[in-house]
């Protein structure tokens, strides 16, 4: 989620099996970079496995080019590593989220598991409770959110939505990103 | 048997040289002079084009090269194997790097994968070593914020950007002008200028005299010709000589006008026009 | 309440409408079959105040990728002397099927009709919810494909608001959504109305938060809400849209108000 000169991703905690629960402690929020972040919902093994992959991909890019890879970069990365496996893709649906280091201007977009880009000014939703979020961030989300109520935005957004969706849940990690300064918070939900 | 046996032609000599590689920097030094000037907003490349004879067409000669929007190249040595690694960098630097990140390479990525391509000739069977240098020049995008770029200058990553505060030009924080020597060895270097071919040496020893810090890329196109003056042995003029810059955004280059964000190539060919304009103002 | 969950199963396309694939007949073989049923997009909401209820809906009709029309109401007065519903105190929208939707209503408001005359007096909510449930249920095995929802005052004069599933199964509440929005707008009605997730700055930490206390919104409040989830639910599925119709229940009768919604 955009705000002004920061932007917010956040996660549930939930991994299941369908109807059953199998850990309340599941983060889904990966970063790789002072300002980088990726948020993977879907298959779990394939969430290891793509945070992994996209962990070495930015760190031998670190190496490489001596610098830190930006949010655009990043996604682009992403698109074309997902569609390296276009008739075998991961179930994965990411979310990219940050500030462009040269510009410090927020930057957010989402993928399908092939890696089409959506690039959105506004916000991006992915997981079960996709509805749900979507009908929440529709709602709140007005342009130009201070790092403080674009939190608060976010939150009550994740939290009202997941409560609505029974494969949702057990509590969020928030991410707000600023300039020199990352906050996380975790919050705690419904334990249902 | 070719693919079964194939043995290496480059080989270690007793004394530890890899004297295939030495013959090539012969091929290199027996090749057309070409030089090439970093100034502060810009880059110049130029060299001769020498044909063999009067009947040939110069107009469809071409040994300055696009690499991709910003980045050119120019040789001295082998045109055949030149023509080869600009064939080998331009299908690289999209594979390797547009086609995976959606924008085009650095200038010492770019650089760094046309050396490991000569590099790779060292070394492997059945092959030999490229019978060229290269000069590289390109313009890259800094990744500092733009209002921390002075003071990063100053206080650098290391302390050594304080040495040189006036190094404005080039630099993977800051971005700006690249120029870059490659040769068949596969070992490349950064330059202010320098000079490679059969009167390298000659020209390197003018630049050295007429090189100053804080070049404008105008000042740059001129000493290149002076310098070019220097070596050359036929008639100069715009058909013979050729001149790649990297300069401000050729909009007009474009295509399309209109598009908001987008701009246009930094690396272009001056015209045997423009050549010309600058000869008669020399 | 798994019977309200509108939400798609996350398998299938996520379209409302139906999707499924056609089963292959064998070769040779031609498949006849009745399929009575079509869904006819568009979403619903209600919200009850303390002595006010909303009811509204947009008026999109589609079939599919197709618009049919762009005004077609979805919410009804109920059980007034006459034809123009002039003195109806009782609303119901229905959203679904649109003929069964229609068919639904109709039979609502004569058996809401019978009752004023031979009563002398209208049906007050609490009976119409309870008849609008037989009525549901006795097509238990070949239902009205409706998502109702009914809305009133009650005896106290508070506002009143029913939601049924199709087949008569129902829950008077504070608000509710129906139809192809209402997994995008009941999380926000959650949050909004019944201050869901919402905390006392400072009155504690995880857990031990005080939850903020729920207080009843005024109109201008709530008609302003579902301004916001329509506009919400427009922009995100493609079968709502085009118009949004309000009507407003108090003690003076009922409000109806017509708003523009995005045509696109």
């Amino acid at each position: 989620m955009v705000g002004k000169d920061c932007v917010a991703i956040a996660c549930d905690l939930r991994l299941g099996l369908q109807a059953l629960t199998v850990s309340n402690n599941f983060p889904k929020i990966f970063q790789y970079g002072d300002n980088v972040f990726l948020g993977l919902t879907g298959l779990a093994t394939d969430l290891s496995t793509v945070s992994d992959l996209f962990r070495y991909k930015v760190n031998m890019y670190r190496l490489r080019e001596e610098r830190n890879i930006a949010p655009k970069t990043f996604a682009n990365l992403v698109s074309s590593s997902l569609y390296e496996k276009r008739f075998g893709p991961y179930f994965v649906s990411p979310v990219v989220a940050g500030l462009d280091p040269k510009t410090s201007k927020p930057f957010i977009c989402g993928f399908d598991s092939i890696g089409c880009i959506d690039f959105a000014a506004d916000f991006i939703v992915s997981g079960t409770a996709t509805d749900q979020l979507y009908g929440m961030c529709e709602s709140l989300w007005e342009p130009n959110l201070a790092p403080e109520d674009l939190f608060e935005t976010i939150s009550q957004a994740l939290m009202s939505a997941v409560d609505r969706d029974a494969l949702s849940g057990w509590g969020a990690h928030v991410y707000i990103i600023e300039k020199d300064k990352v906050t996380k918070r975790l919050l705690k939900g419904r334990q249902d | 048997m070719a693919d079964r046996y194939s043995f290496s032609l480059t080989t270690f000599s007793p004394s530890g040289k890899l004297v295939q590689i030495e013959y090539a920097l012969n091929a290199v030094n027996q090749g057309v002079t070409a030089l090439g000037i970093k100034a502060t907003n810009g880059i110049v490349l130029a060299t001769e084009k020498k044909s063999s004879s009067p009947l040939a067409d110069p107009s469809s000669l071409s040994k300055i090269s696009l690499i991709t929007p910003n980045i050119g190249m120019v040789y001295s040595g082998m045109g055949p194997d030149y023509r080869v690694l600009v064939d080998k960098a331009r299908k690289v630097s999209h594979t390797g790097y547009k086609r995976i990140y959606n924008e085009y390479p650095p200038t010492r990525i770019l650089v760094q994968d046309v050396a490991r391509v000569m590099q790779e000739a060292t070394q492997s069977g059945g092959v030999r070593p490229y019978g060229v240098s290269l000069l590289i020049a390109g313009w890259d995008e800094g990744i500092l914020p733009e209002e921390d770029e002075e003071k990063e200058a100053e206080e650098g990553a290391g302390g050594d950007e304080k040495k040189k505060p006036s190094g404005k030009t080039g630099g993977i924080l800051k971005g700006g002008p690249m120029l870059y020597q490659v040769d068949p060895s596969g070992s490349y270097f950064p330059w202010k200028a320098t000079a490679i071919g059969k009167s390298a040496t000659t020209a390197k020893t003018f630049l050295e005299k007429r090189y100053t810090e804080g070049l404008e890329l105008e000042d740059a196109v001129h000493i290149a010709l002076l310098t070019l003056k220097e070596t050359i042995e036929g008639e100069m003029n715009g058909e013979t000589i050729e001149i790649g810059i990297v300069g401000p955004p050729a909009d007009h280059l474009l295509g399309v006008e209109g598009v908001e964000g987008a701009r246009g190539p930094r690396f272009r060919k001056l015209t045997p026009q423009e050549i010309e304009d600058y000869l008669t103002n020399l | 309440m798994a019977m309200f969950s509108q939400n798609p199963l996350m398998n299938g396309p996520n379209y409302s409408f139906g999707d499924a694939p056609k089963i292959g007949a064998p070769e040779g073989a031609r498949e006849h079959r009745f399929d009575p049923y079509t869904d006819n997009g568009g979403s619903t909401l209600a919200i009850a105040g303390a002595d006010f209820a909303i009811m509204a809906g947009d008026t999109r009709l589609t079939s599919g990728y197709s618009i049919n029309s762009r005004h077609h109401p979805k919410v009804f007065k109920i059980g007034g002397t006459t034809a123009d519903q002039h003195d109806a105190t009782i609303v119901l929208s229905v959203v679904g099927f649109a003929a069964d939707g229609e068919a639904l209503k109709e039979r609502l408001d004569s058996i809401c009709k019978m009752y004023r005359y031979r009563h002398g007096k209208p049906m007050n909510v609490k009976a119409c919810a309870q008849r609008l449930s037989t009525i549901l249920y006795q097509k238990r095995f070949f239902p009205y494909y409706a998502y109702a929802i009914l809305g009133g005052l009650d005896e106290e004069g508070k506002g009143a608001v029913y939601s049924y599933d199709p087949v008569g199964s129902y829950e008077r509440e504070q608000c509710r959504a129906g139809g192809a929005a209402a997994s995008l707008i009941m999380p926000f009605l959650d949050n909004q109305v019944n201050f869901k997730n919402q905390y006392v700055p400072g009155s504690g930490e995880g857990h031990a938060l005080q939850e903020r206390e729920r207080r009843p919104l005024s109109r201008n409040e709530v008609e302003i809400l579902v301004k916001d989830a329509f506009d919400g639910a427009v922009e995100r599925h493609i079968e709502v849209g085009d118009g949004l119709q309000m009507m407003v229940i108090t003690s003076n009768g009922v409000e109806e108000i017509l708003l523009p919604l995005k045509k696109d």
